[in-house]
């Protein structure tokens, strides 16, 4: 790490670069022509902050809104309630040229080595867009910042007039790195970004992404399914369940004792090389409800093998327990016991 | 230059030449098209009129050549302006959505509904005839179409990952339609434009030969077709030549468009249709082998796929065994070829694949050994579905679309057992019930889509089980799964092998994590090979070769924050390098890794790839 | 299936409106004054007495959303409106001429069906073979011949050549069944060539699709007999797509009977429309245009209905 990135990081990590207050998605879905309109909610009064250094894990299985998240804290999307806010400004009150401007600043990286990069254009002149839009650095040194940036994702610059055919799954989603560090953002927002890869090309892509966090003092958000992966590069965790936030907290504090039966079923669903052999822990029954008609209170009694009448009432707020950690579970007090 | 690429700069070259001679029209040493010859009525072809003379004695030649300028000019021209309008509309439509969409596509969408060549008539009803008309009508009527494939092409492109890429680097949205989303709908766009050419000339002749299109005495072909059809039993050549004309323009255009669709979208149909769709003469029942494998033992089995550039290997070599009960993983990165010996092990290797080298054998219910590397497809069929069955991974792709799940699955039983269809109805519920379907009887009506990914899962293996095989070979069959479903899946996987304790199961997979709970041993690949074998405990206690021990410190569960990474790519089928393919990726690789091959058998039964491995594991 | 159906129904309903307005619509939509147009011919300004008689007789004075609201209360009781050459009423004569011209239709669809889609079948499975080749070879050049041409053709070899038929005419069914059919027959086959052809190719493109489906090789791994997998798994499945660009190609359809109706003297609802054209009698031109539309419009309604049958998926998706 450079002396001048960890003086930057004194002066400015720890402080919120996103925050997002009370934020719902709906996408209304009709029943036949003349049918009624069916609120389907995707995300449910999300609060979350983002701090500088910090990449914030969100775990989740196909379902649960964390790629709507995603797109909601890039203004790629609005919500239906709620606000998100980028160093203070509302996001959804932007449009237009200074929407764009601000869009220098947040990035993507997305699941698909493949789908995410343009087959027909060379690599270089898609990292060089970035620059390009935002006047990064001026037209005569576009070649040489894309040739730093290719060399900081591990590329050979040489390599900036191909096109995205000729590079492996592993070296894609180092150019997508790359293009989505050229507009030198302060947040990025990473989907899935080793879901599509081998295991030990995406150790390489999350030992980047680490690197860069630090080097650059960048906020991130890091969606994945794969609770083993987001431990690598988050100290913070958010565990997501139909659409709403089920626990938050440190993401060892979590793993060591999970507080709610969500995270704790999602623990022992997921294989591991380090438990014994033939392991088999206990399973979560039945599926993922139907966003479009979602169980009364809890949207996780009807598999929660926790579940009390109580359950079906109410559905649970996100409670502070202490130690930085959130759960919403009117049972989380009983997880605690062994 | 690829084949379709030559091919398609020939057929161009030939319009281009066959163009020139209209273009050229004007500067032609050519007869006058009106000059009229009452004495030569109906003439044939002659030294002075090399096509002969029409009805009123005028060249045909000249009128054909002149002819095709009415043709081209109305057909380019109307395909041109519908393009240029259909793709503004089709691009503001389908990217930015809303409003913009109801006005420009759903509006032009009411055209489509009127037949075309009617709605052609309507608009020279208010016009009258000619080309200035012709050309309006042709072009309102190509709107649509092009608005259609825009439309389509964007939709589809915008929802790329690249284009929301561009988007959240902040770039304008005119610009990213001109940049990125134009380049990407152009090759459909050409289609369509040799589409409408043609479908222009036609439409263009069929009016004139109506007498409503060109007005004489201006030349058309179709104008032409109609004088020659009233003269049938004079001088039938008057319909040869403008037919000829007209049909070899619409042909090469035609042929154009094709070559264009190939270049577009290379596609490599095997000649002569897939092998197994070839019913074989003189079946013969399999020759069983002499041996004493109790379930399967593959042996030097080889894949290869052959392509224009020659036959490239994609597995080498790979040997292991199977007893009954047992479970084995079949473990390794894309690329490493444990898929493709799943597949061939059933016979059911993509069409440009084939075995190579090597043996399979199996010893079916009858106790029976064959080699499956020999079996012909008819030979194969007894055994699938019956001794040996497959899960695949992709349940949604792998089920028929179209038919209930119970009579697909109905249909696996029904081709091995002759039952009467009502026990048939007993055994499907009773299966579907065995692997976790909940209200069987109900259930079993529904077609795929009505039934979650995990449901999927448990119907595809249904199916695998519902006659009670000696072979299981899963290959990935939760990996499209989330954690939750694929534990639940691992789990009813488990309890089927002790519901049936003599069924041996090949699992293909990717995820070490998984192997070490549903595998008793394991097979590592990497490259096309089997790099170490053992027992699962084993293996994951002490790895006996560095990749198997780099692809377990990889696995991100480690508690340190930073991730052993196996450095380099998997090289690529064809470019593999000499000795161990692992070599190059190799931390302790020495000069002796180049020169070596092949797997050794260890003392605790255990076999290993790795020349080194005494020193390095 | 019923809500479905009903569902389409409605729409072919609204299309139907959106057509005929459509239709309304043209003659207004072109810059300068309707009746001024329809009697332009060439430079010549129109006689202004013909102009002024024309607009009265069309109506054209009054209010243009008068015009519309007449124009679709006759629609609705069925009234198609009168010549403007001899004020005849034009609704008996579409009836009279419009079932010739459906039979001819039904006629085409069921040969080129019966030819298109085995024949495509085959090339499929024979991808890059023989049997593709030629089949291939020819369904180019049949959608490369305009149908006039092949219908001339076809009077000149088998009328005048072979004498096997008479070189077109009609005779109702009724009178003489015999010679209706073999009347019938040579127009229905020139229109079927070039539908067969379409057919053929679409077949061919979708069973090559589907046999490379990950679904066909489950019913391989199943064991399943290979007829079994190519009639229930391969042509069943690839018909889908097959119907879709059937719905498609109707436009095309009737747009070849119109022409060979005029080529075979088969006196439906072409020889009419030519005339009217010809005489530019507006009235008789938007009758005829509207309901040759609303059969087109009622035979995509046929196409979705079928579409519905062959694939589950698209009933219960809205």
């Amino acid at each position: 790490m450079s002396d001048q990135a960890t003086a930057m990081e004194q002066t400015s990590a720890g402080t919120v670069i996103v925050e997002a207050r009370g934020v719902s998605r709906n996408f209304p879905q009709r029943q036949g022509l003349f049918g009624e309109k069916r609120d389907v909610w995707a995300l449910r009064k999300i609060d979350i902050d983002i701090r500088r250094g910090e990449a914030l894990g969100v775990v989740g299985e196909s379902g649960c809104g964390k790629s709507t998240l995603g797109r909601l804290l890039l203004a790629l999307d609005d919500p239906t309630e709620g606000t998100v806010t980028f160093e203070g400004q509302a996001l959804n009150e932007m449009r237009g040229a200074p929407l764009r401007a601000l869009r220098q600043r947040m990035q993507m990286i997305f699941q698909d080595p493949f789908g995410s990069l343009d087959p027909r254009r060379s690599i270089g002149a898609q990292i060089a867009d970035g620059l390009r839009n935002h006047q990064t650095v001026p037209p005569a040194e576009i070649n040489a910042e894309v040739a730093r940036l290719m060399d900081l994702v591990g590329l050979d610059p040489v390599t900036a007039t191909r096109r995205p055919h000729e590079f492996s799954g592993g070296q894609r989603q180092r150019i997508a790195v790359a293009r989505a560090l050229a507009p030198r953002p302060d947040f990025i927002v990473a989907d899935e970004p080793v879901s599509a890869l081998d295991v030990s090309i995406a150790a390489q892509i999350v030992n980047l992404l680490a690197d860069l966090r630090d080097d650059l003092n960048l906020a991130m958000l890091f969606i994945s399914h794969d609770l083993h992966v987001v431990r690598h590069l988050s100290s913070r965790l958010v565990v997501m369940y139909l659409g709403r936030i089920v626990e938050e907290g440190p993401t060892e504090a979590i793993f060591a004792a999970p507080r709610h039966p969500y995270t704790r079923a999602l623990l022992s669903a997921t294989p591991s090389v380090r438990r014994p052999a033939g392991y088999r822990g206990a399973i979560l029954e039945g599926e993922l409800p139907s966003p479009a008609d979602p169980p009364s209170g809890c949207a996780f009694r009807t598999r929660c093998p926790l579940a009390v009448a109580a359950c079906a009432g109410a559905v649970p707020e996100l409670e502070d327990i202490g130690d930085k950690r959130r759960v919403a579970c009117i049972r989380h007090a009983d997880m605690v016991a062994p | 230059m690829t084949r379709a690429q030559r091919s398609l700069t020939l057929w161009l070259a030939v319009a281009l030449i066959l163009v020139a001679f209209p273009i050229a029209a004007p500067i032609l040493p050519l007869q006058s098209t009106v000059a009229i010859d009452i004495p030569g009525r109906f003439d044939g072809p002659s030294a002075e009129h090399w096509l002969g003379q029409d009805e009123l004695g005028r060249d045909v030649l000249s009128r054909i050549i002149w002819g095709a300028r009415a043709s081209l000019i109305v057909a380019f021209g109307s395909a041109f302006f519908a393009a240029v309008i259909g793709t503004i509309l089709g691009l503001v439509g389908g990217y930015f959505r809303g409003l913009a969409e109801i006005l420009a596509v759903r509006s032009t969408e009411i055209i489509i509904c009127l037949p075309p060549l009617l709605l052609a008539l309507l608009v020279i009803t208010i016009l009258g005839a000619g080309i200035d008309t012709l050309i309006m009508a042709l072009t309102i009527l190509f709107v649509p179409k092009y608005t259609r494939v825009v439309y389509a092409a964007t939709l589809q492109t915008g929802a790329l990952d690249f284009v929301t890429a561009q988007e959240s680097m902040g770039t304008h949205p005119m610009r990213i339609l001109a940049r990125t989303v134009l380049p990407n709908i152009f090759p459909p766009l050409l289609v369509q434009f040799s589409l409408t050419v043609a479908s222009g000339i036609l439409l263009e002749s069929g009016l004139s030969f109506l007498g409503l299109g060109v007005v004489p005495p201006a030349p058309s072909w179709g104008l032409m077709i109609r004088a020659a059809r009233a003269a049938l039993d004079v001088q039938p050549l008057l319909l040869l030549w403008p037919s000829l004309a007209l049909a070899g323009t619409v042909l090469l255009l035609n042929v154009i468009c094709d070559r264009l669709q190939e270049v577009i979208t290379p596609r490599t149909a095997e000649r002569g249709g897939a092998a197994w769709l070839r019913r074989q003469l003189g079946l013969t029942k399999p020759e069983p082998v002499a041996d004493d494998t109790p379930l399967l033992a593959i042996r030097d089995l080889s894949v290869a796929v052959s392509t224009e550039r020659g036959t490239i290997g994609l597995t080498d070599t790979v040997g292991f065994t199977l007893k009954p009960g047992e479970t084995m993983a079949l473990v390794g990165e894309s690329g490493s070829g444990k898929t493709l010996t799943g597949l061939a092990t059933t016979g059911l290797l993509p069409n440009a694949l084939k075995i190579t080298n090597g043996s399979a054998l199996f010893r079916d219910c009858s106790g029976t050994v064959l080699d499956l590397a020999k079996l012909t497809e008819d030979q194969f069929r007894p055994l699938r579905g019956n001794d040996i069955s497959m899960v695949f991974q992709d349940a949604s792709a792998s089920l028929n679309p179209v038919h209930r799940i119970g009579d697909q699955l109905a249909e696996v039983i029904a081709e091995h057992r002759k039952l009467p269809r009502a026990e048939i109805d007993t055994l499907v519920v009773d299966l579907l019930r065995r692997v976790g379907i909940p209200d069987p009887e109900q259930r079993r009506r529904a077609y795929p889509f009505e039934l979650s990914g995990g449901q999927r899962q448990r119907a595809m293996i249904a199916m695998a089980i519902a006659n009670s095989p000696r072979l299981l070979i899963a290959d990935e069959p939760t990996t499209a799964l989330d954690p939750t479903i694929q534990a639940q899946i691992l789990r009813l996987l488990d309890g089927l092998k002790d519901e049936n304790r003599d069924m041996g199961m090949i699992f293909v997979t990717h995820n070490l994590a998984v192997v070490k709970e549903i595998a008793d041993t394991v097979s590592v690949m990497y490259a096309g090979e089997v790099v170490e074998q053992g027992s699962v405990a084993e293996i994951f206690e002490r790895p006996r070769h560095p990749y198997t021990a780099a692809l377990l410190a990889s696995v991100p569960e480690s508690e340190s924050t930073r991730l052993e990474s196996i450095p380099g790519t998997v090289p690529r089928a064809g470019e593999m390098p000499e000795g161990c393919r692992f070599a190059p990726r190799c931390k302790h690789a020495a000069d002796i890794c180049a020169s070596v091959d092949g797997l050794q058998t260890l003392a605790d039964g255990r076999r290993t790839a790795c020349i080194r491995w005494e020193t390095v594991t | 299936m019923l809500r479905y159906i009903a569902f389409r129904v409605l729409i072919a309903l609204v299309l139907v409106w959106l057509v005929s307005t459509l239709v309304f619509l043209v003659l207004h939509l072109v810059p300068g004054d309707p009746a001024e147009l329809l009697l332009a011919s060439g430079n010549t300004a129109p006689d202004p007495e013909a102009v002024a008689a024309l607009r009265e007789q069309m109506g054209l004075n009054r209010p243009i959303y008068e015009q519309y609201l007449t124009f679709l209360w006759d629609l609705l009781h069925l009234d198609f409106g009168t010549s403007l050459r001899d004020g005849a009423s034009i609704g008996p004569e579409l009836a009279l001429r419009l079932p010739r011209t459906l039979e001819l239709i039904v006629a085409a669809s069921i040969i080129a069906a019966l030819i298109g889609v085995p024949l495509g079948t085959l090339a499929a499975m024979r991808a890059g073979g023989i049997a593709d080749k030629i089949t291939s070879a020819s369904a180019s050049l049949a959608l490369s011949t305009p149908v006039f041409v092949v219908g001339t053709a076809a009077i000149l070899v088998f009328a005048q050549w072979l004498g096997w038929v008479s070189a077109g005419g009609y005779v109702p069914f009724a009178e003489d069944p015999v010679r209706h059919i073999k009347l019938l027959l040579m127009p229905a086959c020139t229109i079927a060539l070039g539908l067969s052809a379409v057919l053929m190719r679409m077949t061919r493109a979708s069973v090559l699709e589907v046999l490379e489906r990950d679904y066909v090789r489950t019913a391989r791994a199943k064991g399943v007999s290979r007829r079994r997998i190519i009639w229930r798994h391969v042509v069943r499945t690839a018909l889908v797509p097959v119907v879709t660009i059937l719905g498609l190609e109707m436009g095309t359809l009737i747009g070849s009977t119109v022409l060979i109706e005029y080529v075979f003297n088969w006196p439906g609802i072409s020889g009419y429309l030519v005339r009217a054209v010809e005489a530019r009698d507006y009235p008789e031109v938007v009758g005829i245009v509207l309901i040759i539309s609303f059969i087109f419009v009622f035979l995509n309604l046929l196409v979705d209905i079928t579409y519905a049958l062959l694939d589950p998926r698209v009933k219960l998706a809205k």
